[in-house]
């Protein structure tokens, strides 16, 4: 036999094709036990599903993280819970090559088009009664030629002036002011711009005067009457608005004595040719390009590229600026976290007339009529309560659960085989007395104890210190196992021939038991380390679910689902803890087959059970 | 026998001795100062001397400054205090709450009966549901009924606890409306006799269903386990060749054997119950020893920590000891042995 030996590559010892039928004696001949063990091991389906799907879980958290940074600073009120959409940017049927305006809102957008019909996309629910698709009647029939839209509310005009409000309206958004309505005395007004703003809207009629009406709690409704009659446009920006006048000049027209907005850069005093507004900044574009912002910029607003050629027009976002250039260019700046400042090529390829900006949208209308989009989409698994991308949380937990379900895995092993070939192989004293300590950490009641030692330890150290406490907590409390584990096989092995042999040729004791027996008792220690990991994992999440273990913003599976356990999230919100609680179900399943699969393949008994 | 319960309760005291003693020193790493909190309100009407004099003495009374070794025999209520008097966790001391204002032992008198009436209904319900699951699949090893189980008990220990209470909670209490959603009775409500005990029932049947479902897969998984060893001994097929009734076979020579394991798991599950329902009485909102063990924490609260720690600890000691005596019952050869 030994001269029809073959040879193998590594990879067809790995996964090559073994139908050969062996008898019995062949194959105890060929096959070495740790062979044996992963041919066992590759045969069984479980086992093998578990591992694979295991690794494909491995994999996305360990990659995902460079694909979906996580800021941990981040959060955002316009996209709290947010189911999973991706339809925020897709327009409808009805308004391609057809558009009139469209106006970008928080989660949805809203555009009417040349034949009057308002169109509405994206995710329209505001409240459990309150869905902005439900545009009403009267909007349906009047012939719409402009919107705009809020946070939370859409305004629409029609082709004789009426203006129509609809969505949030219980804080005043509805109350057009009378200024504005059409009158018998001076016929319908002539209104030539609105724009919409948090729980406001605002609307400038031909004559130059400009009316705001709305919620004013929280934004400065107000206007100083100088300036009306002269008012050639407006920007709205979260709650404050800026007037450009017919003398080309900036003001601000609210009657707030000082704030972001009032103090306005002296090189806005004339020449102003558009102005825009994003939700903390206001920018002007003046005759000779310059493009001025001022405001709280705090997404890189101010930041403007230079270019070549002259901007003409400006359109605000949330963060973002989008200007749209004299040679037909479009460019964008500031915040890029949903991809809104970066203008993709297709839209420089081609002519475009107008752009649309607002929130995290971007829609540039070609000559030809097409409409090209960037921006925000959707969230694939969409938003937790802070408007935060569960996808992100979700692949960015996945890998801070699973480092400390392995290192406190690791520390459990250490400590585990160490103390127990100690108390295996010396016994007497030593076994006695490490015994007695396993015993009482073992007796110790778990999960209060962890609790505990996070509350005690864990409020007096950094988030990150934290986290390593964690783990630490997690692997000094469930060592016991192991070491009792290590124990016992150490106990029988050490009776056997070679560890008389090895002894009869002087080798040191320490070297005997943790060179000479540990190997033999390795494939143990490998099933209990897979299913001490699960433990581990789960152990975590339960401390973090309970707010005790790893602590927000830093995301775990387990933390993900704190606070999930009332019926309005479980029922309304069920994006929030579904996919969580399912990636993270499935990977623990899958370690424990996988463990179950190795318990079967290292121990030749169990499959005859 | 007697010899061998006398020393298992020795060595249970040690331990007992040195746990709450660990416990203890741990809760004195916290950096709190109980008497200068007692003396904050009068700190502004005092002047700097009188209320430092006042401070001082409220110390020595407290006796904080003495060793801790000492304070702690003071606590667990083995050496007299500075009265000379012995008032300590021995003689029903068990401290007072900062958080809820009143004694320890008002605080969990209602909690405790809670608990444990939660936690040995589900284990009830549990046992009966798992050990003849387990002891059919042993017998019926490899057919797909088996095979059925298999998946679904390690699906069941793989997924935690509070998992399973969200995806209960959606199903029973939000989709089909068959439960309340959390609490512990009808708000508003004033029953009284058996009209109070059903609607608590009626509160406690989802949380003791997830409990009770929670509990399946690992308690299925041991116990079919444990009688598949015990079937594959020797004095099986004895006594099949000698013709004994299959019932008595598996009744009497198996799971007689398979029960040492078994009652092993049963007492360190039902250990594991008690702490698991930490998660479960916050999940669903009832007033058991779990979510007071978390409000005491989140309030800093540690006297009461410290006293719901030592509960925690009893019982898993008292479970042990169980454990060591059951031992000693079912299996002779242990006290033989010992």
């Amino acid at each position: 036999m030994a001269n029809k030996k073959e040879k193998h590559s590594f990879l067809s010892r790995l996964f090559g094709n073994r139908n050969k039928i062996m008898d019995s004696m062949i194959e105890e001949q060929v096959q070495s036990p740790g062979r044996m063990m992963l041919s066992n091991f590759l045969h069984n389906k479980l086992g093998m599903t578990g591992l694979i799907v295991f690794l494909c879980i491995f994999l996305f958290v360990l990659i995902g993280p460079y694909f979906f940074p996580l800021d941990l600073g981040y959060s955002d009120n316009t996209q709290s819970n947010v189911p999973p959409t991706n339809n925020m940017m897709t327009l409808p049927d009805g308004l391609k090559n057809n558009v009139k305006a469209i106006a970008p809102g928080t989660t949805f957008g809203v555009g009417c088009d040349n034949d009057g019909n308002v169109y509405i996309w994206g995710y329209t629910k505001i409240t459990d009664v309150i869905d902005l698709a439900n545009i009403p009647d009267e909007v349906k029939e009047a012939h719409i030629v402009d919107v705009a839209a809020g946070y939370d509310h859409v305004t629409a005009l029609d082709d004789e002036g009426n203006l129509y409000v609809w969505g949030n309206t219980r804080l005043g958004q509805d109350m057009v002011p009378s200024e504005l309505k059409p009158s018998r005395l001076s016929g319908p007004k002539n209104i030539v711009q609105i724009e919409a703003g948090y729980q406001f809207s605002g609307a400038l009629d031909d004559q130059g005067n400009v009316y705001f009406w709305g919620n004013g709690n929280m934004a400065d409704l107000d206007v100083k009457k100088d300036y009306q009659g002269h008012v050639k446009k407006f920007a709205i920006s979260t709650y404050n608005y800026c007037l450009l006048l017919d003398d080309g000049s900036v003001v601000y027209g609210g009657l707030q004595a000082s704030n972001a907005f009032t103090n306005i850069p002296a090189n806005l005093s004339s020449g102003v040719v558009d102005i825009a507004a994003s939700g903390d900044t206001m920018a002007a574009v003046s005759e000779d390009g310059t493009i001025t912002v001022w405001g709280n910029s705090t997404h890189g607003e101010t930041n403007v590229p230079q270019t070549e050629s002259k901007p003409v027009d400006i359109y605000g976002g949330r963060y973002h600026y989008t200007a749209l250039m004299e040679n037909g260019d479009v460019i964008s700046w500031g915040d890029n976290t949903h991809g809104q400042a970066s203008v993709p090529d297709s839209v420089n390829n081609g002519e475009i007339s107008t752009v649309f900006a607002g929130f995290y949208q971007n829609y540039a209308v070609t000559t030809d009529g097409d409409v090209k989009t960037w921006g925000l989409k959707g969230h694939a698994l969409g938003t937790d309560d802070l408007g935060r991308d569960i996808l992100t949380r979700i692949v960015n937990g996945g890998k801070t659960t699973m480092t400390v379900g392995a290192i406190s895995v690791i520390i459990a092993i250490f400590i585990g085989v160490l103390l127990g070939g100690i108390a295996g192989y010396f016994g007497g004293k030593a076994d006695m007395l490490i015994m007695r300590i396993a015993e009482i950490v073992g007796g110790l009641p778990f999960l209060p104890f962890a609790l505990l030692l996070s509350a005690i330890i864990g409020t007096r150290v950094s988030v990150e210190m934290r986290m390593y406490l964690i783990m630490v907590v997690l692997g000094v409390l469930s060592w016991t196992g192991i070491c009792r584990l290590i124990r016992a096989q150490i106990l029988a092995e050490r009776e056997k021939e070679f560890v008389v042999a090895a002894k009869a040729m002087g080798v040191r004791e320490i070297t005997i038991v943790f060179k000479h027996i540990l190997p033999n008792v390795l494939s143990i220690l490998l099933v209990e380390a897979t299913l001490n990991f699960a433990t581990c994992m789960l152990t975590e999440s339960s401390l973090s679910y309970l707010g005790f273990g790893i602590a927000p913003p830093t995301p775990t599976w387990g933390n993900m689902l704190t606070g999930a356990n009332n019926s309005v999230v479980i029922q309304q919100y069920w994006w929030r803890w579904v996919f969580p609680a399912s990636i993270f179900g499935i990977c623990t399943i899958c370690i424990n087959l996988m463990g179950d699969a190795i318990r079967d393949a290292v121990d030749p008994k169990s499959s005859e059970r | 026998m007697a010899k061998y319960v006398l020393k298992r309760i020795g060595y249970l005291v040690v331990v007992f001795f040195i746990v709450s003693f660990l416990m203890y020193s741990l809760y004195n790493l916290i950096p709190s100062d109980p008497a200068r909190a007692q003396l904050e309100e009068q700190k502004k009407s005092l002047k700097p001397e009188v209320y430092e004099q006042m401070y001082q003495d409220l110390r020595r009374e407290m006796g904080l400054d003495d060793p801790l070794l000492l304070r702690y025999a003071r606590w667990i209520g083995v050496a007299p205090d500075v009265n000379g008097e012995f008032n300590g966790l021995f003689e029903g001391n068990l401290g007072y709450s900062i958080f809820f204002k009143k004694n320890v032992i008002e605080c969990i008198a209602e909690p405790i009966q809670t608990t444990i009436f939660i936690n040995i209904f589900a284990t009830i319900l549990a046992l009966g549901i798992t050990i003849p699951l387990g002891i059919f699949c042993a017998v019926h090893k490899g057919s797909k009924f088996d095979n059925g189980v298999q998946v679904f008990t390690i699906i069941g220990y793989s997924i935690p606890v509070y998992i399973i209470a969200l995806v209960f909670i959606f199903l029973f209490a939000v989709v089909w409306r068959i439960f309340p959603v959390s609490g512990m009775k009808t708000p508003g409500s004033n029953y009284t006799g058996l009209r109070a005990v059903v609607d608590q029932l009626y509160y406690f049947a989802l949380p003791l269903i997830v409990m009770t479902f929670g509990s399946l897969g690992g308690m299925t998984r041991y116990v079919r386990a444990s009688m598949i060893d015990a079937l594959s001994m020797d004095h099986i097929r004895t006594a099949r060749a000698k013709g004994v009734r299959e019932k008595v076979v598996i009744y009497s020579h198996a799971w007689r054997n398979a029960l040492l394991p078994v009652i092993t798991l049963i007492i360190s599950w039902f250990l594991g119950i008690f702490s698991g329902s930490v998660i479960i009485e916050n999940t669903f909102n009832i007033n058991g020893m779990g979510s007071l063990y978390i409000k005491a924490l989140n309030n800093h609260d540690y006297e009461l920590a410290l006293a719901m720690q030592m509960f925690y600890t009893v019982v898993s000691l008292i479970g042990a000891l169980i454990t060591d005596l059951s031992y000693g019952l079912v299996d002779p050869r242990v006290r033989i042995d010992k």
